[in-house]
């Protein structure tokens, strides 16, 4: 028998049988990192603009932290077109919400939503990775992070996306106090708003699909504020 | 005798087979925003696969209403396909005679749920394509950091997948045109971009795609949006030159 | 827009709820899927649609489950779970982390699925599919509140869940999980998983680093054991598991069913138990 390098490929086995087959694969990943930090009477989401494809970048802005039309923030990473059409799921359930119910959805509840809505499509997944960022009932910051099938938890700090194995450590010293002895306390503002920046910052050094602008929305009682940054552009 | 109704054949051992890849392909379109408006620009050339070229004579930049251009490349039938479905939705909104007209970002979201509507099915349209345009008096921004657009360019491919930027490329013109139409369009440099340039700046971008893409043509096309309308230009040839290059180092001499 | 607006007349003779549904259809007709747009369903995709996108679908979740797939769909796995009846009810331990490959994705990860106060599920396999699928059990048992006007089994609890995930076999649901409550009969444990295979003993253990848990049960389990030394026992499989497997660990959760319902004990840190358990005295034959 020859040395065959390819020993599971159905086209060497079978050189006038099958050819190779290539599936459509309708998922893709465009990139980006996202992140969220819950305060006392705040919550934190940011997130890159940077949309990739493979080693091109298609554009230095398109958004993918959306404000939702219930003053909650959702962060969406992983597949664009998904992500857009995700986010208009959610903001048609949420008008209907407001009709039936005469209140807009309270951010635990969209959360809930969002399980259900992301479940929904177990079978043919939106290739997304969620944060939802809000003000629950008693005011406090909340953050819930979710995988592309609906599995989700509260937390009080969560980085996904691309670069979300660079953050995460980073937010487990800063925000965690992990293996410190000392105490987990929530952030101020201030100090959300710096370790923010300077975990993209260094994201955007080491990770190639993490760039160009920064923007983060602060979510309190009173509103939503937008702040943009810029990221390094190479 | 073949019948296209018959139910046999839609049993689960030989289930129904849709588009896995394109047959006759078409390469890059390029788009840039300038100073008056947007430009598109694309050969003619489509190719059964990567080696045979077929036709040199498809037109791939499709003028949809009176303010947008949709260009395409990827697969040409379902490119006639997606024009054909164009021509029902510019129909219909005549019909209504509402005093409506589409604009380009009608059309770009238009596109962007037939393309998206069809990878759902798990059968795409297989093409990537730029819609470029220029709505007098319609008010949309598209940022860019904390640059305003008032022009639009956008891409959808055969996922969904959608984006707006100041410069836009398909096909291998992604890696090829790109850093051109960028170097000539980033941090604000399309407000002094003139027509006359950005036309330039197109031919060279295709001119060097027909130096190294094996599926590019020089017989081109080139369409311009501004306030004035929407042009596209008859095919016409580029010129090229094809000499030794013995003055330039590293080619051998 | 006239012709919408006479098909909104006309549809109302019918009766209200019809109405209802034609005024939503035709406000928004230039839509293609003008009621999918209007009137949200939150029904799950049934068997034809999926056969419909993907002409194989456990095939196409398998691909785009696959390693190969650049976008893959990584479903956080990895578990030790377990729950042992014992004299004084129930006891279920499980550890808290979630793992996407060799990523820890999350350590804090609440394996326990309070359904009502007097079930419990446990988590291991998909997250996702025990999270949703425990919590449709949730709401099923209050429906059968409402029209038995007396609490569900565990018994029948289980086998609702088992029938639901049946329904899915060979789709691609993974899950192993622990049905636990206390009913009318007594303290109630049964498992159950995404195969449809449903089991009732009075000890399981489930996940990845299940065997370094029935290790530590076989030896030390007795039924007559005390609440205490039951907790302890619980805590004690887990730590091991967590220390032994690489998939499984950061916390150990306990609850206790017991006749008033569910009671959740604590969580302690694995890597602190670690540094407990090493200062105690050996066993003899280990020493």
């Amino acid at each position: 028998m020859p040395y065959d390098p390819h020993p599971n490929h159905e086209g060497f086995l079978n050189s006038v049988g099958s050819p190779i087959q290539h599936r459509f694969n309708p998922h893709t990943d465009n990139g980006g990192t996202t992140l969220a930090i819950a305060g006392k009477d705040f919550c934190l989401v940011a997130g890159d603009t940077r949309q990739s494809e493979g080693y091109s970048i298609n554009t230095r802005y398109a958004p993918k932290v959306h404000e939702l039309s219930n003053g909650s923030v959702l962060a969406t990473s992983g597949m664009y077109a998904d992500s857009v059409n995700l986010v208009l799921n959610i903001e048609t359930r949420l008008e209907w919400y407001k009709h039936k119910h005469n209140k807009t959805m309270s951010a635990t509840a969209s959360a809930q939503m969002l399980m259900t809505v992301l479940y929904q499509k177990r079978f043919f997944p939106y290739y997304v990775f969620n944060i939802l960022g809000g003000v629950d009932e008693k005011g406090e910051g909340c953050v819930f992070s979710y995988d592309p099938v609906g599995c989700y938890r509260r937390e009080t700090y969560q980085a996904h996306g691309s670069s979300a194995a660079l953050i995460q450590p980073f937010l487990d010293n800063q925000c965690g106090a992990k293996h410190q002895n000392i105490k987990e306390e929530l952030l101020t503002l201030d100090q959300a708003m710096k370790i923010t920046k300077d975990a993209f910052a260094s994201a955007t050094e080491r990770d190639i699909y993490t760039g160009d602008y920064l923007e983060i929305f602060v979510i309190k009682k009173s509103g939503v504020t937008k702040h943009k940054f810029d990221l390094k552009k190479d | 005798m073949f019948d296209p109704f018959s139910e046999e054949g839609k049993d689960t051992r030989n289930p129904i087979r849709h588009t896995q890849q394109p047959v006759i392909v078409s390469s890059s379109v390029l788009g840039v925003v300038y100073k008056d408006g947007v430009m598109l620009a694309s050969d003619t050339l489509a190719s059964y696969g990567s080696g045979l070229s077929r036709f040199r004579d498809i037109e791939r930049l499709k003028p949809v209403g009176e303010y947008t251009v949709v260009g395409a490349s990827g697969d040409n039938s379902d490119f006639q396909y997606i024009t054909h479905t164009l021509e029902g939705v510019t129909t219909e909104e005549y019909d209504w005679d509402d005093g409506h007209k589409l604009g380009p970002k009608n059309v770009f979201e238009y596109l962007h749920r037939l393309m998206y509507g069809r990878r759902n099915k798990m059968n795409p349209l297989w093409n990537s394509l730029v819609v470029g345009g220029l709505k007098k008096g319609e008010k949309y921004v598209f940022l860019i950091g904390s640059i305003k657009f008032v022009r639009f360019l956008g891409y959808i491919d055969l996922k969904g997948t959608t984006y707006q930027s100041e410069a836009i490329a398909t096909g291998f013109g992604s890696y090829l045109a790109i850093p051109l139409l960028r170097k000539a369009t980033e941090n604000g440099r399309y407000k002094t971009l003139s027509e006359q340039d950005a036309k330039k700046l197109l031919e060279d971008c295709l001119r060097v795609l027909w130096y190294r893409d094996a599926t590019a043509n020089n017989k081109i096309q080139v369409a311009t949006i501004n306030e004035q309308g929407v042009s596209v230009s008859a095919p016409y040839k580029l010129d090229t030159e094809w000499g030794f290059a013995e003055h330039i180092r590293g080619y051998g001499a | 827009m006239a012709l919408v607006n006479l098909n909104d007349v006309l549809s109302f003779t019918g009766n209200e709820e019809d109405s209802a549904f034609d005024d939503a259809k035709s406000s928004c007709m230039n839509f293609e899927t003008s009621l999918n747009f209007k009137l949200p369903t939150f029904s799950i995709q049934n068997l034809s649609d999926v056969s419909d996108i993907a002409t194989a679908p456990v095939d196409f979740l398998k691909q785009q489950m696959s390693n190969e797939n650049n976008s893959r769909i990584a479903i956080k796995k990895g578990t030790t779970t377990l729950a042992f009846v014992f004299q004084g009810g129930v006891i279920i331990a499980v550890d808290s982390r979630a793992t996407g490959g060799a990523y820890i994705a999350d350590g804090g990860v609440k394996k326990v699925i309070e359904i009502n106060p007097y079930l419990l599920g446990t988590m291991a396999g998909g997250a996702a599919d025990c999270m949703y699928w425990e919590r449709e059990l949730g709401r099923r048992c209050r429906l059968y509140e409402f029209r038995e006007k007396e609490r569900i089994t565990v018994s029948a609890a289980s086998k609702l869940l088992c029938n639901i995930v049946y329904g899915y076999k060979g789709m691609g649901l993974s899950m192993g999980t622990m049905v636990t409550g206390w009913d009318k009969t007594g303290p109630g444990l049964y498992y159950v998983d995404s195969d449809g295979q449903r089991l009732k003993s009075d000890l399981f253990s489930v996940g990845s680093g299940s065997t370094y848990a029935y290790g530590v049960l076989d030896s030390l389990y007795d039924y007559n054991m005390s609440v205490e030394d039951a907790i302890e026992l619980g805590t004690r499989a887990i730590y091991h598991a967590g220390h032994r497997d690489a998939y499984s660990g950061n916390t150990v959760n306990v609850y206790h069913m017991k006749k008033t319902g569910w009671e959740f004990i604590y969580n302690k840190d694995i890597n602190e138990l670690h540094y407990k358990y090493a200062a105690e005295a050996k066993p003899s034959t280990l020493s």
